[in-house]
């Protein structure tokens, strides 16, 4: 592929938006070229399937709620009885059922039709998990994660489990951690080399990755209290630190609500800095875009790397984030300003500008995009290429099921990729999968746009 | 219809209501700004509480007492003058003078006070938590929420005396104009508690205020200070000296008053035992009082959390711990009860044991105590007692053990086992005792919360929706929380109280809740003179 030579910096528009002509070719260009790789839906059968219940989802709100707490729901019900009578109960709700779902109520008025609506519903449900879930535990999720790497495809694991509560539920989410290290580390010494995977300019990238929640190490977390949570997690996230250095994998604090922000930062930052992991473990952090004050937060972690020069470097991954409505809502309950961007755009404007900001400040961090939208992603690989840096030098991350064909050309087209495979089962996931599809069928989405076939030149215009 | 607005003077149109928010203490910089209100206030320890009736302000003719910190005993936060007879005689004719002007003003005008009062309360918002977290070892979020709930009342009541004011609809025929208004009833005796210490005699104080009522408080003895900065605050805004005193004091005080011929309303927040006495005492008209006391109450509660087989226990655990604990439980909508369904009893039994075993017990001052001291000594005798009766006949599953020495701390405890006819479970304990039953279905649970003498708040995880129509057509009581928390209510949007013997049903902060403090007068004139229309 070639490479367009450094460039004069981005010009800033009135609206606070960046517009340099060059960056929006090549962004076009590239967008476009990932784009033709994407497989149409005929080649894809069961994703027709699901697209078109996806879709019918997201045309009426009452009856996408009405599912998705239904979705929600089926770990919890006793017997396929159960699971039937919830069905009903949640469709009931729905003022205009479309006609295949009224066929359902009708036959869950007797016991066998009951038991079969709730097997069938049920295995519809699995169906959907496995679309998001790799699998019941690590091991099982090994196969599927070495036919990727072998695709030329990374991955990070994400243990699912329930909210934890207690310090058990917390020490055995960290137990379980330790364990997925190991059984992760051990695996991948037998995959063959991919180099595009394993490299880039600072050094090695671990072939083991683990996405781990602060929020799973300690029942602790308190948004007015962040030290508490914070001194309770360390002391299980140490243990794992020095595992990961040990059998050199890579660690990734995910970000959760506003609400654990801090102490989940600070806990990173302040445990990174012990002399004790200034040479390793490989380890990141997610900085949100949709968060107004997320360029401040940038500054901070670009601030700690200043003054903690670590190999390898923090590997900063750039999401938009995943509780929008959460904190929305939540704001609109308390009477606070909303914390997160309110207009789509503004928010995809603001993952552009922090991008940038990161790009440049390699080799201080190591950084990953992590995104569906193809100009999201488009933008980064641009304006890497304009900046002069080779392609190795940036990561691109997915979530499995929502990236799927991103993924796919992402790897085909020769960039690194990394997957994030979510491993746990029906139960724990619930709150993941759930969250997912409403992503998938949130009428903002860029993959709800792209599946309504909105023309590429719409996708890929600048926010 | 004409409207009856008396005075043309009503000030600009008030903006819609709106909840004060609480401050977002998940900023650091925000929680920063508490430790110097802190400092600042107990420079000033202790403070002085006199009796005021009007523009006197006596340091007392009698007796003292002192309010202390549930945390720290020896710490005394306020000197306060204990009120006499002829005080709350002297209180209660000036009030009846105050009502004479006070009641004349048009509610534009009353509104105007009131919303000045709830400026002043913004103006001193952290002065005025840390004052709650020094009387009443409240937390500092529970604190700034109680201030911020005051603020609420003045506001909320303010505009719905105004909107009252106009009157109702009624039917008009030729010849005929109908006309319904609402009057203020006299004098209040506000007679109010220390676990919201500022809010609850706020609102009720509001309420006839907005009305056009005179108020005479007498609030709990443990919380003196705090309902001096009310009445300063009422002061400050604009209410009139002779309209709001303050008669601090213990119990004979509130005998006294409520027993006073010239109340004509008594509002009342507290335990059902005093209720009760005041409702009698209201009854019982005295020779020369020609008219009945009209008695507002909000009583205790023995609140119950219905828990499904369905159930999401990632919300219901966290949900129903804080409603339990924080603040020691120590609030009438706490949860004590939690009936769940038999099927996962186990799960929620371990993993409640499990989240109560991490709570922490600690200082109001400090931001991660969640469990701070229960308010006095008498308080930790009682709960102690319960916990001790609850591991006698039960069991106790588990406890965040051991506590701070020196304040009036009581371990929060999960208890379960129990005898169905124990007094742990038909009792208000009104601390840190949560207990634990299973039912074999939730129409089970729905009849053990019917046989109980209480009807004030109640929970229910489910998520089948038919269950909660079930549910919310089933249960008595007056505030059912579905999938989320039973404390907490925020006015204009869960109005509050509870039915049965939880209190009169009057919901505080909701639409209904002026009625209680004024008379209805309808008034019909004839508009035909010779056969003619004249309007
Ligand atoms: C590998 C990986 C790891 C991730 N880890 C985390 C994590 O740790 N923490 C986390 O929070 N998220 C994380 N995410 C991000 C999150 O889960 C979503 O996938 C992501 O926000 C979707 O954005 P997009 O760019 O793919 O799609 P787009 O369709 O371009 O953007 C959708 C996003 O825009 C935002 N949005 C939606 N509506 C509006 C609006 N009206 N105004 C402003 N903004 C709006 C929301 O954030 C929404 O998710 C991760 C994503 C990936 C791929």
């Amino acid at each position: 592929m070639d490479r367009a030579q450094p460039s004069p910096p981005v010009e800033k528009r009135v609206d606070g938006a960046v517009s340099n002509p060059e960056l929006e070719r090549e962004i076009k260009q590239l967008g476009g070229e990932l784009h033709g790789s994407f497989p149409s839906a005929l080649r894809h059968p069961v994703r027709a399937v699901d697209a078109r219940a996806m879709e019918m989802a997201s045309s009426d709100r009452e009856l996408r709620a009405a599912l998705f707490r239904f979705v929600d729901v089926v770990p919890a019900c006793r017997s396929l009885d159960d699971v039937a009578r919830h069905l009903t109960d949640f469709l009931d709700e729905v003022p205009e059922a479309p006609p295949p779902l009224e066929a359902a109520m009708r036959i869950a008025h007797t016991k066998a039709g009951r038991a079969a609506l709730g097997a069938a519903a049920a295995r519809g449900v699995r169906h959907i998990a496995h679309r998001f879930i790799v699998g019941e535990t690590p091991r099982a999720a090994l196969s599927v994660l070495s036919q990727l790497w072998n695709r030329g495809i990374a991955s990070s694991v994400d243990l699912l489990g329930e909210a934890t509560v207690t310090a058990a539920e917390a020490d055995r989410y960290a137990h379980r951690c330790a364990a997925a290290l190991a059984e992760l580390a051990a695996a991948v010494r037998g995959w063959p080399e991919r180099p595009m995977l394993e490299r880039d300019a600072t050094g090695t990238l671990p072939r083991a990755n683990l996405s781990v929640k602060v929020s799973a190490l300690t029942p602790l977390l308190r948004a007015d209290a962040p030290a508490l949570g914070k001194q309770d997690a360390a002391r299980r996230l140490r243990p794992l630190l020095v595992g990961a250095r040990e059998q050199r994998a890579h660690i990734h604090i995910d970000m959760e609500s506003l609400d654990s922000r801090e102490a989940v930062l600070d806990l990173v930052l302040e445990l990174l800095s012990e002399p004790e992991f200034a040479e390793g473990p490989s380890a990141g952090v997610v900085l949100q875009a949709y968060l107004r004050d997320s360029p401040q937060q940038l500054e901070q972690i670009l601030a700690w790397t200043r003054a903690h020069t670590r190999t390898p470097p923090l590997q900063v991954r750039l999401v938009k984030g995943a509780y929008w409505d959460h904190e929305l809502v939540q704001a609109r309950q308390q009477g606070w300003p909303a914390p997160v961007f309110e207009v789509k755009a503004e928010c995809d404007r603001n993952f552009e500008t922090l991008t940038r900001r990161l790009l440049e400040a390699r080799p201080a961090v190591r950084v990953a995009v992590a995104s569906h939208n193809l100009r999201s992603v488009s933008h980064a690989i641009a304006y890497n290429r304009l900046l002069g840096a080779p392609d190795t030098e940036l990561e691109l991350q997915v979530l499995r099921g929502l990236g799927d064909e991103l993924q796919d050309a992402l790897a085909q087209h020769g960039f690194r990729v990394r997957t994030y495979c979510p491993v746990g089962d029906l139960v724990a996931g619930m709150a993941y999968l759930v969250r997912r599809l409403l992503e998938n069928t949130s009428n903002e989405a860029f993959i709800s746009e792209q599946a309504r076939n909105t023309p590429l030149e719409t996708l890929l215009a600048a926010p | 219809m004409t409207v009856l607005n008396r005075s043309p003077s009503t000030p600009a149109r008030l903006a819609p209501f709106s909840n004060e928010p609480v401050l977002e203490l998940r900023r650091a910089a925000v929680r920063a700004r508490l430790e110097d209100a802190l400092t600042a206030l107990d420079r000033g320890l202790p403070l002085e509480v006199p009796v005021m009736v009007g523009d006197d302000a006596r340091a007392g003719a009698g007796s003292r007492f002192d309010s202390t910190d549930p945390g720290d005993p020896e710490r005394v936060v306020a000197r306060a003058a204990q009120a006499h007879e002829g005080e709350v005689a002297a209180a209660v004719a000036t009030a009846g003078e105050g009502f004479r002007r006070w009641s004349r003003k048009s509610a534009g005008d009353r509104a105007l006070a009131l919303t000045r009062a709830a400026g002043w309360m913004r103006d001193h918002r952290l002065e005025l938590a840390a004052l709650e977290v020094r009387e009443c070892a409240k937390p500092w979020p529970e604190a700034d929420a109680d201030v911020c709930e005051a603020i609420d009342f003045l506001e909320y009541y303010a505009r719905g005396a105004v909107a009252l004011e106009a009157g109702r609809e009624l039917i008009q025929v030729p010849g005929e104009r109908n006309e319904l208004r609402y009057a203020p009833r006299g004098v209040t005796a506000v007679v109010s508690p220390w676990n919201f210490p500022l809010a609850i005699p706020c609102g009720m104080a509001a309420a006839s205020l907005a009305t056009g009522n005179a108020v005479v408080l007498k609030p709990a003895e443990q919380s003196p200070a705090c309902a001096l900065r009310l009445v300063e605050a009422l002061r400050a805004g604009g209410v009139p000296a002779e309209t709001i005193s303050l008669l601090p004091g213990t119990g004979e005080v509130g005998a006294a008053l409520v027993k006073d011929p010239g109340v004509h309303t008594i509002a009342f927040t507290g335990s059902m035992q005093v209720g009760l006495e005041i409702v009698r005492a209201a009854a019982e008209p005295h020779r020369g009082q020609h008219h009945l006391k009209r008695v507002v109450a909000e009583l205790g509660g023995k609140n119950c959390v219905l828990v499904d087989a369905d159930a999401d226990l990632d919300e219901a655990v966290p949900e129903i711990v804080s409603s339990a604990f924080v603040y020691a439980g120590q609030k009438c909508s706490a949860a004590a009860r939690v009936l769940v369904h038999e099927a996962i009893l186990e799960p929620l039994l371990e993993r409640l044991a499990g989240a109560v075993r991490v709570l922490v017990v600690g200082q109001a001052a400090d931001l991660e105590t969640v469990v701070p001291p229960v308010i006095e000594r008498a308080a930790k005798e009682r709960v102690d007692r319960y916990r001790e009766l609850a591991g006698r006949t039960g069991r106790l599953v588990a406890a965040a053990e051991p506590v701070p020495e020196g304040g009036w701390f009581c371990p929060p405890t999960l208890a379960t086992d129990l005898p169905p006819d124990s007094p742990v479970l038909a009792e208000e304990i009104f601390g840190p005792l949560l207990t634990v039953e299973p039912i074999g279905d939730i129409e089970e649970g729905c009849e053990i919360i019917e046989r109980l003498p209480y009807a004030l708040t109640g929970g229910l995880f489910a998520r089948d929706p038919a269950t909660v129509r079930f549910v919310s057509s089933r249960t008595p009581v007056g505030n059912l929380y579905v999938n989320r928390g039973t404390t907490g209510a925020k006015v204009g949007r869960q109005p509050f109280g509870g039915n049965k013997l939880s209190g009169t049903g009057s919901k505080a902060g909701g639409p209904d809740y002026l009625l209680q403090f004024v008379e209805p007068r309808a008034v019909t004139e004839n508009t035909m003179r010779h056969g003619i229309v004249v309007h």
